[in-house]
């Protein structure tokens, strides 16, 4: 397979951009890694809007207004696809890690997006309809 | 199998690695049970600051959402701390980003452990 002799050297920061040479494993491996980004993101701003709480019941409320807002609730329709994925992909990398599945890992990860891909949609309609 | 495309990544560490697998188990069970019960649970889910507040006087829930906390904070950092790694710090510097990142999980620890004993005490 000299494709892989094709791949960028990814120990220079902007080779992580190049998009050639790359079959369906870097791009979940990818995807793994921006959903992680994201979700790191989520993660403080998470931390920091619950400090509210310590600042009596205004504070906290007028953000539960903010977050009526639909550009709002569609940042957290990501924040659950993020979640969504690396959650599954996660465990089907730590199956693999350990020894487990490996000639399926293609499949599992079809298995994966799928599960991703659905459960984004669902709570995409149950967000937007409640 | 030897990918000789990259260099191999120094700094990376065998302990780390088993925690990130370890919390990443721990955050799928930990995070569901957190989903389920802030918005499924309450009637109609956790709303307002006083859904909150009384949702924080159960004992349970506050040892849950400490140990979410503890279980995503190392997972996070230790991901991010591989991210890094990617992109072949020196020792030194490797030495300086585990600091900064053992500092950051620990404020955010510590701040995530004040703050839900500080919720729990207003009900």
């Amino acid at each position: 397979m000299s494709e892989r002799e094709n791949k960028p050297n990814t120990s220079n920061w902007f080779m992580w951009f190049d998009v050639r040479h790359r079959d369906i494993g870097d791009w979940a491996f990818v995807l793994h890694r921006l959903t992680a980004l994201g979700l790191v993101l989520y993660l403080g701003m998470h931390l920091i809007v619950l400090g509210t709480l310590t600042l009596g019941p205004d504070a906290f409320n007028s953000f539960i207004d903010l977050a009526h807002n639909p550009l709002f609730i569609f940042g957290e329709l990501l924040v659950v696809a993020a979640a969504l994925y690396h959650g599954l992909n996660g465990l089907r990398v730590g199956l693999t890690s350990f020894g487990v599945a490996i000639p399926y890992q293609k499949q599992l990860w079809y298995v994966v997006m799928a599960i991703a891909v659905i459960g984004s949609i669902i709570f995409a309609i149950s967000m937007f309809t409640a | 199998m030897n990918n000789s495309i990259s260099p191999p990544k120094s700094g990376q560490n065998t302990w780390l690695w088993l925690l990130k697998m370890v919390t990443g188990l721990l955050i799928v069970l930990v995070l569901s049970v957190h989903l389920i019960v802030n918005h499924y649970l309450p009637e109609g889910g956790l709303m307002r600051y006083e859904d909150v507040i009384a949702y924080f006087s159960n004992p349970l829930v506050v040892l849950m959402e400490i140990v979410f906390l503890v279980t995503v904070v190392p997972h996070a950092l230790i991901g991010v701390r591989s991210i890094i790694l990617d992109l072949n710090p020196s020792k030194g510097s490797t030495r300086l980003i585990n600091w900064i990142l053992a500092l950051v999980g620990a404020t955010a620890i510590i701040y995530g452990i004040w703050l839900a004993l500080t919720v729990a005490s207003l009900a």
